[in-house]
């Protein structure tokens, strides 16, 4: 399971890769819609390329081939487990 | 019933993308256990269109495979593989017939409408009509559905089914539907492999100027004028839709070339070929240079990034067309070099 610190780094990347300027909420539910309108982060499927590259760049993952974007993209939980398990 | 014909042993799993993923359900089915990546590459399934006069939801057709159905022609005839395909004038007769199929016990394939499938989340519907699942089952008015790009086996009212089956605009279904007669007759698959990269090589160097390394160094082109053709509303539009084709649409990233990489490493094994493992690492190395255009032409988009422009994004796609160019000649040698080993065995 991945940790909160994690969680925190991620939240981080999406902001400043994102250019997120709108006041975010206290904790982000890692359960909740990465994208989508339903994302608390309000990120659209242009920001998803700059997430992917952006993982790809700071912890060395690949987001692709048979590893379906929009699964590992769904919610902050299933991105930061997909990093734990592919990072070396 | 013959066993590989029975649905309730019909493992579903998800795939990235929707007509290799049910050609891939429908011959794990059949007892041909294949990747993914594997129907891809067999299918020939990597391409590059850019036909500005042909227009998909009103923008230019952009395409980074090949046409739809295509990837299930090319598989079955290569695997020798018993099939029917069928079109339907009446909506009426064609779930008549989908429900005789399953019947018999009979997997079908349907091609149907993104933008009807009531169980896709509102958000990821569009309007796109070469979408691909499986049927099979039927309780009651609900049909058991095998989506290849959902997590688990899910359900559909037939009205809502039917309409998918028959939406109308470009590439409208008319209610086809697809399923195999009996297990594929070919067990050694080198020979396919070899095939299935020269069908990929001859579309990608074909001397067209639409389609293949041509229609990227067209489209690197016309894309610097898109501003002044479309104005800069509409040529962000035409930005977006270049990326939802490349990076969404269960391409897998990288316009297919990470699923083609990965096809061409598991054909290197097979084939015991270290010059295929190679052209996989590059052209892996190709999909990461098509994600930075991706992310440029994004940025662009959002007007994050004002060094980005029309000429940059052009650049950026002439840069992956001459290494693309120089792989497919490459790979077109290694498959000639290949076939010839094959003949003498």
């Amino acid at each position: 399971m991945p940790d909160a610190k994690l969680y925190d780094e991620l939240v981080a990347l999406i902001v400043d890769t994102c250019h997120i300027q709108e006041e975010l909420p206290d904790v982000i539910d890692p359960e909740s819609s990465l994208i989508g309108p339903d994302s608390p982060l309000g990120l659209d499927s242009l920001d998803a390329v700059e997430i992917v590259v952006a993982v790809q760049k700071h912890y060395g993952v690949r987001i692709g081939g048979e590893n379906t974007g929009r699964e590992v993209l769904d919610t902050l939980r299933s991105l930061a487990e997909f990093i734990n398990q592919n990072r070396a | 019933m013959s066993e590989w014909l029975a649905p309730n042993s019909f493992q579903h799993r998800q795939y990235a993308h929707c007509e290799s993923g049910a050609v891939a359900g429908l011959l794990n089915h059949a007892g041909l256990p294949l990747s993914e990546a594997l129907v891809f590459g067999l299918g020939g399934g990597l391409f590059f269109g850019y036909v500005p006069f042909v227009k998909l939801n009103g923008f230019p057709l952009m395409t980074y495979r090949c046409y739809p159905g295509g990837i299930f022609k090319r598989v079955t005839h290569s695997l020798r593989c018993p099939v029917v395909q069928k079109r339907y004038r009446h909506p009426q007769q064609a779930m008549a017939e989908l429900d005789r199929l399953l019947e018999q016990g009979h997997v079908v394939g349907l091609q149907t409408s993104v933008f009807w499938l009531p169980y896709i989340p509102a958000a990821l519907r569009f309007h796109f009509n070469a979408h691909n699942l499986l049927v099979i089952g039927k309780e009651g008015s609900r049909y058991r559905i095998s989506d290849p790009v959902v997590s688990d086996l899910t359900w559909c009212e037939e009205e809502d089914l039917c309409r998918a089956r028959f939406a109308r605009g470009a590439l409208a279904p008319k209610g086809r539907c697809y399923y195999l007669q009996g297990p594929p007759q070919v067990t050694d698959l080198r020979p396919a492999l070899v095939h299935g990269m020269q069908v990929v090589c001859r579309d990608m160097l074909a001397p067209i100027p639409v389609g293949g390394i041509r229609g990227m160094r067209f489209m690197a082109c016309a894309m610097e004028q898109w501003e002044q053709r479309y104005g800069v509303r509409k040529a962000r539009y035409c930005l977006a839709q270049l990326i939802r084709m490349q990076e969404e649409i269960g391409t897998g990233g990288g316009g297919f070339r990470f699923i083609y990489a990965a096809f061409l490493q598991e054909a290197a094994v097979q084939l015991h070929c270290e010059k295929l493992e190679a052209l996989s690492d590059r052209l892996t190395a190709i999909g990461d240079a098509w994600r930075e255009f991706a992310l440029s032409a994004a940025r662009c988009c959002k007007g994050r990034d004002e060094t980005v422009t029309y000429h940059s994004l052009g650049q950026q796609v002439l840069d992956c067309a001459n290494q693309e160019d120089a792989l497919f000649r490459e790979l077109r040698e290694t498959t000639r070099t290949l076939k010839h080993q094959l003949k003498g065995l």
